[in-house]
């Protein structure tokens, strides 16, 4: 009888919370979606996790996917840009970001230059400040690995090893690494002590003062959504240019996707060039409306100075605190296919 | 001669159409369009933060820059067809649209 009372009060709660305003959207979804020619399977995920941290995709057998995406450094790298180390000791113009429910990302890349996993998957391994393995060498290199051929060929029937498989192989995996229930998801599911007042206040000031959820919207606490957000001034000449590169439409110029703010505690350092070291700092740049208020070209309407108070801005840190989860359950793969 | 050509024109604007977009919640409003060449579309900004409308569409190319919030925009349909007008900030926005002659 106290069970079913219980129950009974926590789906009433649940309604009266989901009641008040959308609050659905912020609940973490069941499924992983997945497209139609490549559907999940424990065999494709297996031999996606296999290729993610095998190094022998580069080209001198030096760098793996893991080696700027690694688990335990929040599914990135850690490292500020002018440190973080390619193919050959080279540096990259951007900072390595999460691959954190990029499942649930309908364009990849900090420029959102693919759509899917699957075209992203590539990407690093032929780039040659990355992983520099070219594609036509490398089919080649993974088929001659008996334990590979076998593995693609239970994972993938009739599809042979190729650059498509691949693609399909590694995207899998990829789509695997979701977050998991942080303190907040139990709190929006019901547990009004799951996470402290100061992390309700600053939940609260980030959907209404702060603005934060004009692009940091829904359960992946992103919308998906292009800006520029005032880290450089004036003209980008000689700077990075965002998605414009992909296009030159005005809209694009200086632009970046916007990150996740799931496990955002473990994915430092933040924007897309690494600049700003740490959650508190990053916060209070977009709570003033960007590093540069004035001169800078094409910067988002989203970038305003929101008025905050120190002790606001603190909160709203509490809060996205509260967006960490446990790490996911990963078993490292040590030995590969030989 | 010239007199047909001209009344043909007017007939044509006479019954050319106004089609109105909304961007309102990051959603295109409505989500899928059947129009006639010659018809336009109009976009309506009524979010708090700008918009954008564009496509690649060969036939049909546009892109309104920024939109700003309360604005209006307009396009032209050139050529019969089926295709997509997105939003250049929010890649979730999109409209499917289908001219015909």
């Amino acid at each position: 009888m106290i069970k079913i009372l219980l129950l009974l009060s926590f789906v009433l709660f649940s309604q009266t919370l989901f009641a008040n305003e959308d609050m659905k959207k912020w609940l973490r979804p069941a499924l992983i979606p997945a497209p139609d020619n490549n559907k999940l399977t424990p065999q494709r995920v297996q031999l996606g996790k296999l290729l993610f941290f095998d190094k022998r995709l580069s080209q001198d057998n030096s760098i793996s996917c893991a080696t700027c995406h690694h688990p335990k450094r929040g599914w990135t790298d850690l490292i500020p840009v002018q440190k973080a180390v390619g193919f050959g000791g080279q540096t990259g113009p951007r900072n390595s970001p999460t691959i954190l429910n990029t499942a649930y990302q309908n364009r990849q890349f900090w420029d959102g230059r693919v759509k899917t996993l699957e075209a992203q998957a590539l990407g690093p391994i032929e780039a040659d400040v990355e992983m520099n393995m070219p594609l036509d060498d490398l089919i080649p290199k993974l088929n001659a690995i008996k334990g590979y051929v076998k593995l693609f060929e239970g994972a993938y029937p009739d599809e042979n090893l190729t650059k498509e498989t691949l693609a399909k192989a590694i995207a899998s995996f990829e789509r695997t690494v979701v977050s998991g229930d942080a303190p907040f998801d139990i709190y929006i599911k019901g547990d009004t002590n799951a996470i402290s007042q100061d992390a309700k206040d600053g939940f609260e000031l980030f959907k209404t003062k702060a603005f934060c959820m004009e692009c940091h919207d829904g359960f992946n606490f992103t919308d998906g959504s292009f800006h520029n957000v005032g880290l450089n001034e004036g003209e980008l000449k000689g700077k990075e240019l965002g998605r414009y590169n992909v296009k030159n439409r005005a809209a694009w110029y200086g632009v970046m996707k916007t990150p996740t703010l799931r496990d955002v505690t473990k994915s430092y350092p933040y924007f897309h060039d690494g600049s700003v070291k740490t959650l508190e700092e990053s916060t209070e740049l977009c709570a003033k409306g960007g590093r540069h208020t004035t001169n800078v070209k094409n910067k988002s309407t989203s970038m305003k100075d929101r008025k905050l108070t120190k002790k606001e801005i603190d909160k709203i840190v509490v809060f996205m605190k509260t967006l960490t989860s446990p790490d996911m359950k990963l078993e490292i793969p040590t030995k590969f296919p030989q | 001669m010239k007199k047909i050509i001209l009344s043909l024109l007017t007939m044509s604007a006479l019954f050319a159409t106004e089609h109105v977009v909304d961007q309102k919640n990051k959603t295109f409003l409505p989500g899928t369009m059947k129009v006639k060449v010659g018809d336009t579309i109009t976009f309506k900004n009524s979010d708090p933060f700008s918009h954008n409308a564009y496509t690649d569409d060969e036939d049909n190319e546009f892109d309104v820059g920024m939109q700003a919030t309360g604005t209006e925009t307009h396009m032209k349909v050139k050529k019969e067809g089926e295709f997509h007008i997105e939003c250049a900030i929010h890649p979730n926005m999109l409209i499917k649209v289908k001219a015909e002659k």
